[in-house]
């Protein structure tokens, strides 16, 4: 935390962008939940690209299938925790780059690659998910959990005993 | 991090003691994840809400001059009849009847009594209508060899009837069905639903008779391609006991889901989809065939079980008023493209329809047509979609000049996307209520099992085989 010199303004900022974010992956989680028979069948099924395959290959072999819905749940529920309490920070945000990026080279935004589930803008390498990647890096990088997080007190703790 | 850094930045974590700051700061992400909780809950209960509303209570409460319905089979055909039913109001549910008695039965009850209708379950038809008083009408969608059974018990308990197609599968079945209905004075409608699709309608009294847009039709053609599927299979926990499937006149649970593919419980593919299409054939040329020939077999599926050809194709004559009409059918379930539609071709223009919504459309022939723009005005049409080249292919040398130019297509305007079989219930019920003439009375049902169930004879005779106008009449 050498050069972490930040003035409170730029610490709140990044605290926000990370409750923001565990905002998204937490209801994400929790909505998919609650609908009761969520699955990533047609995600997987609608795959381009050169893991086209192996995507598809989850998508209807049916142990494999719930083995990725549920993992995918949780995984969405547990890293918004993560985010947003500021808990185990910077595994949540690895986990969440890495979730994200698996979204992304399912169905990426490249030329050429056309999908029939509609979506809500126009992406061209640059969709929504690589920008909420981006911020992930962000926050791996610049330890916000450090200014309002739990992981502040965590760390104190185990600094104390 | 050195002791000047951990000075300056008070709000980073550094003095040693966990301090009050430190809890302030170290459970920011509580509030947050409460207002997530709260926000979520609400969403999850408006979420039930709506869809508790739109599963229950929907039956409005019961009204002096509601129908009391009964549904007699309540397989995938019953089904969709069933949904289409809950969307017309004034329907009383009273019974549901189906051998399948934990299964099919099951479901339809309680879908029923999920949408507030009190209804009675029955395995056996004659129970039912023993035991229920005050019906009004039945909806059957029992297989093929059961309609006449069905139709002419229920006809006869004072019930009127809506039977699906094909009336029978056998035609002095469906004659004593017609008889039966003659003679309870009760009414009889047969399902074939494009004879009360809007989009139908219009094509033949608007497009065909009013402005004869077509001009001297010449052909015809249908078709309805499926793609291969396996054969239907069931849930084993829920099959039928043998000695119940015996019962019914069926050999097996796969015969029993499969009956459409087996001689004497169904007529195959051509009675199953080509029925509908052969049917608009007569109601569009104003005539019923004169002869047919037919090349069919099973050459894809197991025979054993698929006893009824997989692939058909029929050739038709018409004797209308404007003179001889010939008539292609063609239907095949080894590949899905292309799918399902009807067209006529007439030495002004063509007309294709489908029951598929977004088919539908009129191609003016530039030779001889006179211009169709007062009818664009009118709006029975839409703008033409130029068939012209196009800037954006160049076709350069490419293009032969002797080619003709294809023709401009014109959309129906008239749209139609509600549930297909709407239509043709509430002719039905609107009909049983004195106000509407049915649009496929027992005896339209039976010319056209007339002209469809010859098909499968042309095929064993491998000849023409002709029709005596008197085949049509009851
Ligand atoms: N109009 C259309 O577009 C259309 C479409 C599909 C089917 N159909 C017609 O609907 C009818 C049913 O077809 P389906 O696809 O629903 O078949 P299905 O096999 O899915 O359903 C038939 C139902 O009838 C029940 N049943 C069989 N024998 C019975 C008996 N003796 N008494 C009471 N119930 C009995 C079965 O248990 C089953 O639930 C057929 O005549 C078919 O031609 C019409």
């Amino acid at each position: 935390m050498k050069d972490a010199r930040l003035s409170n303004w730029q610490w709140i900022s990044l605290v926000v962008l990370r409750m923001l974010i565990g905002w998204h992956f937490l209801y994400e989680g929790v909505a998919k939940l609650l609908k009761g028979n969520w699955s990533a069948y047609g995600f997987l099924m609608e795959s381009k690209w050169i893991f086209a395959d192996l995507f598809q290959w989850m998508a209807q072999n049916s142990t494999v299938l719930s083995v990725v819905n549920t993992l995918n749940m949780w995984g969405l529920v547990l890293i918004g925790l993560g985010l947003i309490l500021g808990i185990f920070t910077r595994i949540a945000a690895g986990a969440g780059v890495v979730l994200i990026l698996l979204y992304y080279v399912c169905n990426p935004p490249f030329v050429g690659l056309f999908y029939s589930i509609p979506t809500e803008g126009s992406y061209l390498f640059v969709n929504k998910n690589i920008v909420e990647l981006a911020a992930l890096l962000v926050l791996m990088a610049i330890p916000s959990e450090q200014f309002a997080g739990m992981d502040r007190i965590l760390y104190k703790f185990l600094k104390e005993s | 991090m050195d002791e000047k850094d951990k000075k300056e930045s008070s709000e980073s974590p550094s003095n040693k003691k966990i301090d009050r700051r430190d809890f302030l700061q170290g459970l920011a992400g509580v509030p947050v994840l409460g207002a997530l909780a709260v926000a979520a809950w609400k969403q999850e209960a408006y979420r039930r809400a709506i869809r508790s509303q739109r599963a229950a209570g929907s039956a409005a409460p019961e009204k002096e001059d509601d129908l009391h319905v009964a549904l007699l089979g309540v397989g995938a055909q019953g089904d969709v009849l069933l949904n289409s039913m809950l969307k017309i109001p004034g329907l009383r549910f009273q019974a549901v009847c189906d051998i399948w008695s934990n299964y099919n039965l099951k479901r339809a009850g309680n879908l029923l009594r999920k949408y507030g209708h009190e209804v009675n379950t029955y395995e056996d038809y004659r129970a039912m209508l023993d035991r229920e008083k005050g019906l009004d009408a039945v909806v059957i969608a029992t297989p093929d060899f059961w309609h006449a059974e069905h139709t002419i018990a229920c006809l006869q308990a004072g019930l009127n009837v809506y039977c699906e197609k094909e009336m029978s599968n056998t035609l002095e079945d469906a004659r004593r069905m017609a008889l039966a209905a003659g003679e309870s004075g009760k009414l009889l409608q047969i399902g074939h639903q494009r004879r009360s699709n809007p989009r139908y309608i219009f094509s033949h009294d608007v497009l065909l008779k009013e402005l004869k847009l077509l001009g001297r039709m010449v052909t015809a053609y249908g078709q309805w391609n499926r793609s291969a599927a396996p054969d239907l299979g069931w849930p084993k926990r829920y099959e039928i006991p043998l000695a119940t499937l015996r019962k019914y006149g069926y050999e097996s649970m796969h015969q029993f889901c499969n009956w459409r593919w087996y001689k004497n419980l169904g007529g195959g593919p051509i009675v199953d989809l080509g029925s509908h299409q052969i049917d608009i054939f007569s109601w569009f040329l104003g005539v019923n065939p004169k002869s047919v020939m037919a090349s069919g077999g099973t050459d894809y599926y197991d025979k054993s079980t698929h006893e009824w050809y997989d692939t058909v194709m029929a050739i038709y004559e018409y004797e209308t008023a404007e003179g001889t009409v010939r008539a292609h059918y063609k239907t095949q379930t080894t590949n899905g493209s292309l799918g399902y539609f009807e067209q006529f071709m007439g030495d002004e223009g063509t007309l294709v329809i489908s029951e598929s919504a977004n088919v539908g459309s009129v191609y003016r022939e530039k030779t001889k047509a006179p211009m169709w723009d007062r009818w664009v005005r009118k709006g029975y049409l839409s703008e033409p979609k130029l068939m012209e080249m196009t800037s954006e292919v160049d076709m350069g040398d490419a293009l032969d000049v002797r080619e003709t130019i294809s023709p401009d297509e014109h959309k129906l305007t008239l749209q139609f996307y509600d549930a297909y079989h709407k239509p043709h219930l509430e002719n039905f019920f609107n009909a049983v209520r004195g106000r509407e003439k049915l649009n496929c009375p027992a005896e339209l049902g039976y010319e056209s099992a007339v002209a469809v169930l010859k098909v499968n004879k042309a095929v064993e005779a491998k000849r023409t085989l002709f029709f005596d106008p008197q085949e049509f009449l009851v």
